[in-house]
């Protein structure tokens, strides 16, 4: 890898899959669209949970003589129609399906998911599912830039993956001190990811790095990890 | 390779958004992809389907056998594309062969099954590692993202199947009705003597049509799981930002050089200013633009920071208001209910073991679902017709037929009062009280209640411009015989009385006072 002086395309034409959503406030708020085979797990979960839950109640209602087949058609009629709407609306856009891949649904610009678009997308799923097998809706999601079947772009909603909570991340020790030269937010952040991850790269491989900032921070090679680690530490503050 | 030129957003991922962006990478170059794995794929479909045209079923197989070998094409296209060095369908075409020697016996035995063969082809492409070592990086590499391969392997398998399916049901759904009907589907199905050939390559073809859409988003899928991880492991986009950083440095370094000669050039003139104030250049080490600044002069930073922020806060800038409003108070909060939850729950499956006890009773327990199925469905109706009354006022009035206004009663006809009120109670003795010494007003009297009668109980619709004859004529509309006998009678000798003054016979005081009784007998239990 070479070191290369030519100036890097502009940020735009970069591809990325996160969604920036500015608020009136202007904050940005950053959505990951869920693409295919997350959700097309998650669906799969789905669909496993409600035969489950059918059949069981199925065998239950049973017992029960034409009451329970009455009872069933109801039942069967709650599941089908009703179950991703509850679970959508009551459950922050979390079915159980997308509650264990991760993921969850809101509204265009990140807000939660309302009765009308969950039904909306929901209702439009025997759209997607033509001819056979989510046919459209595959097609669609694969085309869509932010994966949205046809239902998600009726009803303005985007499955996005959940933000979880992360583990503090450990830093090497090291004496803290103040960065040398002016950081802006992106370089502060790249200082403390080295320091966070060094766990997770080779010895060699944190020399090299190192070793780029070793000019301009004015060290020898050697000592421009320990250099960077300090910095780190002082980015981060009293912890 | 140059990470500066990449043209994807280098950071650390999931996996999952790493498959999302491989569906990004072979969006954006979808068209070069799609064409070139037509252009190597089709033809070859075609030369199998003719040799072995009479094994549909082998064809299929070989086809499919072989896709690890047209995999190396799109792989080839977005490796170069990544870095900004898209190459054209020709040059694409003309690298295969090179592509398609290195490990092809591998790739087409024991390598064909592997589950993660997307993010393994990386491996052996682009960093071209072959036996021990190749095994040893995928190791290393597959410790975090291996799961998501063999997901997205299997995923890709089910979206394959899914949508060749759904081409041959859309096929399906085109044939005309009566097609349908006279297709013979056992021939089709069970073809004897290769008439059906033809169905089976058909839904050959389908599926080749289907990996040309898909496959390109396969191996990108598993080139970018693979980038992803080489990013984790190798902090790509830490050295990315590394890079930039020393750029701008020792950039700032240059051109500081660059400045100190110019000026040092141009000393002699610096003397022309020499009585300039002296003004502090501000420390490149302050805390950001909310320091104090331009401290040496009328209006420092603090000053004109408190006379903006003072402008600010006044209109047209910022508008306020007061809003006053009731509220309810705050709601009481929510007695602790897991106890009286799991006491109901117990009491449910009480009342449910009951419900299985009374086997026989169980017509009751249906007729009573069905009375409150039935409850709520006409309660449900009620609601929307409350809900919806003022749009039913709206609107429903004018879906009505036009609403027929009643005309307004005439209360005189001919100059004669038929208002209801203004008769005596009992006509038929009025009228034989009154015949013997006022003949004419008895006559008149008759005749007004016999109009007033048709206007108020027969709803005749008489009015003030009528003349006797027509009244008659109305009353024969009516096809009551007795009635329109009377009404004859009596207006025959009204007209001689009013008009020709002669009087009435003295026998017809009978015949019209018992006619006038027969016909509204209710007059008699009125008084």
């Amino acid at each position: 890898m070479s070191p290369s002086l030519q100036p890097s395309l502009p940020t735009s034409t970069l591809l990325d899959n996160r969604h920036h959503v500015e608020t009136p406030e202007g904050i940005d708020l950053l959505l990951r669209p869920a693409g295919v085979i997350p959700r097309a797990l998650a669906f799969t979960l789905d669909l496993l949970i409600r035969g489950a839950l059918l059949l069981v109640l199925g065998l239950l209602l049973s017992l029960l003589g034409n009451l329970g087949s009455g009872l069933l058609l109801i039942v069967l009629f709650l599941v089908n129609w009703w179950y991703m709407v509850l679970f959508e609306v009551l459950n922050q856009g979390r079915s159980p399906g997308k509650q264990m891949l991760g993921l969850r649904v809101v509204h265009d610009d990140g807000t939660p998911i309302s009765w009308g678009a969950s039904l909306l997308r929901n209702l439009l799923r025997f759209v997607d599912m033509l001819p056979f097998a989510y046919c459209l809706g595959l097609i669609s999601s694969l085309a869509h830039p932010a994966f949205k079947r046809l239902g998600d772009i009726a009803a303005g909603t985007l499955v996005v993956y959940r933000e979880q909570a992360e583990p503090r991340p450990n830093l090497p020790d090291a004496e803290p001190e103040r960065p040398p030269m002016r950081l802006d937010l992106q370089e502060q952040r790249a200082i403390l990811a080295f320091a966070e991850r060094a766990g997770s790269l080779s010895q060699a491989r944190r020399e090299e790095l190192a070793g780029l900032l070793a000019e301009p921070l004015q060290v020898l090679p050697e000592q421009a990890e320990a250099r960077l680690n300090g910095i780190a530490r002082g980015l981060l503050g009293a912890s | 390779m140059r990470l500066t030129e990449a043209s994807v957003t280098i950071r650390p991922r999931s996996a999952w958004e790493a498959l999302d962006l491989g569906t990004l990478l072979a969006r954006r170059h979808a068209p070069l992809l799609m064409a070139s794995w037509a252009l190597l794929t089709l033809p070859l479909f075609g030369l199998l389907s003719l040799l072995l045209w009479q094994h549909p079923s082998w064809a299929l197989f070989l086809f499919w056998w072989l896709k690890p070998l047209y995999e190396r094409l799109p792989l080839h296209i977005l490796s170069h594309a990544l870095f900004g060095d898209t190459p054209g369908l020709k040059a694409s075409l003309r690298a295969l062969p090179r592509l398609l020697r290195p490990q092809l016996l591998a790739s087409l035995t024991w390598r064909r099954f592997s589950p993660t063969r997307s993010f393994d082809l990386p491996v052996l492409q682009l960093e071209g590692l072959s036996g021990k070592a190749r095994g040893q990086r995928l190791i290393v590499l597959g410790q975090r993202d291996g799961s998501a391969a063999t997901w997205l392997t299997v995923v890709g398998v089910h979206i394959e199947s899914a949508l060749t399916l759904g081409l041959l049901a859309l096929l399906y759904l085109l044939i005309p009705q009566q097609l349908q009907i006279d297709l013979d589907w056992k021939q089709l199905i069970a073809p004897n003597d290769g008439e059906g050939l033809w169905l089976e390559h058909l839904s050959n073809l389908l599926y080749a049509l289907v990996l040309v859409v898909w496959e390109p988003i396969y191996v990108a899928c598993g080139f970018t799981l693979y980038l992803n991880r080489r990013t984790a492991l190798e902090a790509w986009d830490i050295e990315l930002v590394f890079r930039r950083l020393r750029q701008r440095l020792t950039g700032v370094a240059y051109a500081l050089l660059l400045g100190c000669g110019l000026l040092l050039s141009q000393l002699p003139q610096s003397a022309m200013a020499a009585e300039s104030r002296q003004c502090p250049v501000p420390r490149l080490d302050s805390f950001g633009p909310n320091a104090e600044r331009l401290l040496n002069q009328p209006l420092t930073s603090q000053a004109a920071n408190q006379a903006i922020t003072h402008l600010l806060d006044q209109p047209p800038f910022s508008h306020r208001e007061t809003v006053t409003e009731w509220r309810f108070g705050e709601e009481t909060p929510d007695k602790p209910k897991s106890e009286d939850d799991a006491k109901a729950f117990i009491e449910l499956l009480e009342a449910f073991a009951k419900l299985v006890k009374l086997w026989d009773s169980l017509d009751t327990i249906a007729l009573i679902f069905e009375v409150l199925l039935w409850s709520g469905l006409l309660l449900i109706v009620a609601l929307l017709l409350w809900r919806y009354r003022e749009w039913l006022q709206t609107f429903a009035g004018r879906l009505n037929l036009p609403r027929r206004h009643r005309e307004e009663a005439p209360t005189q006809l001919f100059g004669l009062e038929v208002a209801p009120e203004t008769l005596p109670a009992d006509v038929a003795s009025s009228v034989e009280a009154l015949w013997d010494s006022q003949p004419r007003e008895a006559l008149g009297l008759l005749y007004r209640a016999l109009l007033s009668r048709l206007l108020h109980e027969f709803r005749l619709p008489l009015k003030s411009s009528h003349t006797e004859g027509e009244v008659l004529q109305l009353i024969q509309g009516l096809e009551q015989d007795a009635l329109s006998q009377f009404s004859s009678v009596l207006t025959r000798h009204w007209q001689n009385l009013a008009y020709g003054h002669r009087l009435p016979p003295a026998k017809l005081k009978p015949a019209l006072c018992d006619g006038w009784r027969r016909l509204f007998p209710r007059e008699e239990a009125r008084p």
